[in-house]
């Protein structure tokens, strides 16, 4: 029989963060940097723990050179070629500290990831990104990956529950995505085809868990769990094992990505929120006077007919492409998230980002913000 | 871990009024104007306890003008010069001042007043001591610093949602809490930094403790219609302060747009990039702006305007049975709903 989890799970939307007494005197002294050791690989990073998705309109080199400057993470699209990646290293090394390679979990990824590692050792993050983060297939492909890169810091995902961030983390994971963003759900399917056919059946059921701005899964599906109670979950999961745990997707505005952090984040990753500058991959359109730049997640139509030439039968499109205004340089965005994440540790008094979980009281309201003017 | 608070605060579209027997028999018999005896000044203050905002398209001279002959109060914008306050000041009877309050930009500002105090008796007695987080010990510690220099100026101070904070600045001299962030509808604290509360149960929250030690509220921001302004009353503010339902007026600050044979006004929130870039030669690179800004329809003059509000507020009264607009909050009675009107034929906005 069907069971319902009876408490209520809560989205960014449903809450809002409760001021606190505050030593501070300005968000100019709020540090947003923190310093990781991971659990596994043993490394250290520094830096502002914000990530660029791996999706193939954003996770773009040049998104990496601009948000290095800021300590910023990129998490690179896996569609760069082992060319395009030894000449973004000799031209930008300084970048390479700040950026992940990204891979499905299919064998062709993975070779190609040896490559890039092998060519450009800088590079210390591997970036595991598949749509069902809950099947077997992929636990074992985490283990297969720690026993063949012992120190490089792994993120693996997607998952939304505190059993499977646990399992990935045991399996030899350092950071969890968890929830959403919409990215290479495709891959999975069409190279993993050795899979029995039943197996391939139940992966599109239990596909997704994404919530992503152009990710429809949760349309597509009805499969989900709201952001806010996803990150608390996980992050408590993985804390107890001295894992860390990104929050992937979801986020619209700087306020959401305080809430994520507010939840217990160590990391927080955003597709949408870069998409539309000039950093990202694709064409400026004009449309009646507007410039507007496509933007899709990586299981739309038109990612698919890219990337794998057109939409495999069996399966419905669960991304959408979009066409978002075209917002200029990456660098005011930026700059108006981090004022926003200063602002809010001024609100809450925390002098730098890693207290804010800690000093977060989260209320739960019916509406975000006056509407009268929007 | 983070704490999740899981009883549900509320906003103004959340609730309406439930009608009460009244021995009323028109609205005409409802007062609206309330005495008050502030806890630290020990002044005493008689009016409509309604506050046009100290925003510089909303706190202006002219809107004191108009406002005072209603015996509203206008929290004047900082930004006029000593020059222009003598100006006004001299052109102005003394209840036009009374109904005035001054607010002191920096620190130093409050140094000019100590001189002004001296040679000129008609200074405005009230301060308001405005800055956007009035959690930081920073704030409480400025509160003080004022207290002790002007001993008998009622000083309002702000913006706070919770009572634990209310009643640390009142102890420290503040007379009247301004209660609300990012309520208010040129306002983006909320979506650029996830901080806020909703107005209503701040507004019940921090009254219950004002109340407690004879202090004051006001509810800033969050209202767009007189219904929400009754609302605020009923919830148990004793003032309540209006920037957006007073902007697009005559007397309102800023040029008047025409396009397309429609007038416009500007209207923007105080941190917007526009006021950082008028008064503050832009945005720091360490901060967001945190206001937007909007045209609004002009609506000519602001007295039909006060018109509108006063009568809804005479008529709410007549509904619960409040003879006094004192009365309201004691025979309030919220009822939570899911949609607040009929939006059958309502125009774009449905407030």
């Amino acid at each position: 029989m069907p069971r319902i989890d009876a408490d209520l799970k809560l989205d960014f939307k449903d809450v809002l963060l409760r001021p606190k007494r505050s030593s501070l005197r300005s968000r100019a002294e709020v540090d947003l940097e923190r310093t990781f050791t991971f659990r596994n690989s043993k490394q250290t990073y520094s830096g502002i723990p914000i990530i660029v998705a791996n999706m193939d309109t954003v996770g773009t080199f040049e998104m990496a050179v601009v948000m290095s400057q800021h300590s910023m993470f990129t998490a690179i699209h896996k569609h760069y070629t082992l060319d395009d990646w030894k000449f973004f290293a000799a031209h930008h090394p300084e970048c390479l500290q700040h950026v992940a390679v990204s891979s499905g979990s299919g064998k062709s990824d993975l070779e190609k990831m040896s490559d890039i590692l092998e060519a450009v050792p800088q590079v210390k993050f591997i970036c595991l990104d598949v749509a069902n983060g809950y099947s077997e297939h992929f636990v074992e492909f985490v283990k297969l990956v720690r026993a063949r890169f012992p120190e490089h810091t792994i993120m693996a995902g997607n998952v939304v529950t505190g059993e499977m961030v646990e399992e990935l983390i045991l399996s030899g994971a350092d950071i969890i995505k968890v929830g959403v963003g919409p990215e290479h759900r495709w891959s999975f399917h069409r190279r993993c085809a050795p899979q029995p056919p039943a197996l391939a059946g139940l992966s599109i059921r239990t596909d997704s868990t994404r919530k992503g701005s152009v990710c429809t899964t949760r349309t597509k599906t009805g499969v989900g769990y709201p952001q806010l109670s996803a990150v608390i979950e996980c992050a408590d999961s993985a804390h107890g094992l001295k894992g860390h745990i990104i929050s992937d997707g979801g986020c619209t505005c700087p306020g959401d990505v305080a809430k994520a952090f507010g939840a217990g984040a160590d990391f927080v990753m955003l597709g949408g929120m870069f998409s539309g500058h000039t950093e990202c991959a694709g064409e400026v359109i004009e449309k009646n006077g507007q410039k507007l730049k496509l933007f899709y997640g990586m299981s739309s139509e038109t990612a698919m007919r890219k990337h794998a030439g057109g939409v495999a039968e069996y399966r419905a499109s669960e991304g959408k492409t979009v066409e978002v205004p075209y917002k200029g340089d990456v660098e005011n965005t930026i700059l108006d998230i981090l004022g926003g994440l200063r602002s809010t540790c001024t609100y809450v008094g925390a002098a730098k980002l890693k207290e804010l979980s800690r000093r977060a009281t989260f209320i739960r309201v019916t509406q975000q913000h006056n509407t009268v003017f929007s | 871990m983070p704490h999740i608070d899981s009883d549900i605060k509320l906003d103004f579209k959340d609730v309406l009024l439930r009608p009460k027997r009244s021995t009323l028999k028109s609205r005409n018999e409802v007062d609206l104007t309330r005495s008050f005896s502030f806890r630290n000044s020990k002044q005493m203050y008689t009016g409509i306890p309604i506050i046009a905002a100290n925003m510089d398209t909303v706190g202006t001279f002219e809107m004191a003008k108009v406002l005072c002959k209603f015996s509203l109060f206008t929290a004047v914008h900082k930004h006029y010069s000593l020059q222009q306050w003598k100006e006004f000041a001299s052109q102005n009877p003394e209840p036009c001042l009374s109904h005035s309050i001054w607010l002191p930009a920096q620190a130093p500002a409050l140094q000019t007043l100590n001189s002004w105090n001296r040679s000129w008796k008609l200074f405005p007695r009230n301060i308001c001591l405005d800055v956007a987080n009035g959690y930081s010990e920073h704030f409480v510690e400025f509160v003080k610093d004022v207290r002790k220099r002007f001993p008998k100026h009622t000083i309002m101070a702000g913006n706070v949602v919770t009572g634990e904070m209310v009643e640390e600045l009142i102890l420290s001299g503040a007379d009247i809490i301004k209660v609300g962030i990012g309520p208010g509808s040129v306002c983006t604290t909320r979506k650029k930094t996830g901080v806020g509360y909703p107005q209503l149960s701040a507004v019940m929250e921090c009254a219950d403790a004002a109340h407690g030690l004879k202090g004051h509220i006001i509810s800033d921001g969050g209202c767009s219609c007189p219904g929400d302004v009754a609302k605020a009353f009923g919830a148990g503010a004793d003032f309540v302060m209006l920037g957006g339902m007073l902007a697009g007026h005559s007397e309102s600050g800023g040029e008047l747009i025409e396009r397309d044979g429609r007038k416009y006004k500007l209207f923007y929130g105080m941190s917007s990039e526009m006021a950082m870039k008028k008064y503050a030669g832009g945005v720091a690179e360490y901060r967001a702006s945190e206001g937007k800004t909007v045209e609004v329809p002009f609506k000519g003059d602001v007295e039909h305007t006060i018109r509108d509000i006063l009568g809804g507020i005479r008529s709410t009264c007549t509904y619960v049975g409040a003879a006094k607009l004192k009365e309201l909050s004691r025979r309030t009675t919220f009822i939570r709903v899911t949609q607040q009107v009929n939006p059958i034929f309502s125009d774009e906005s449905s407030t």
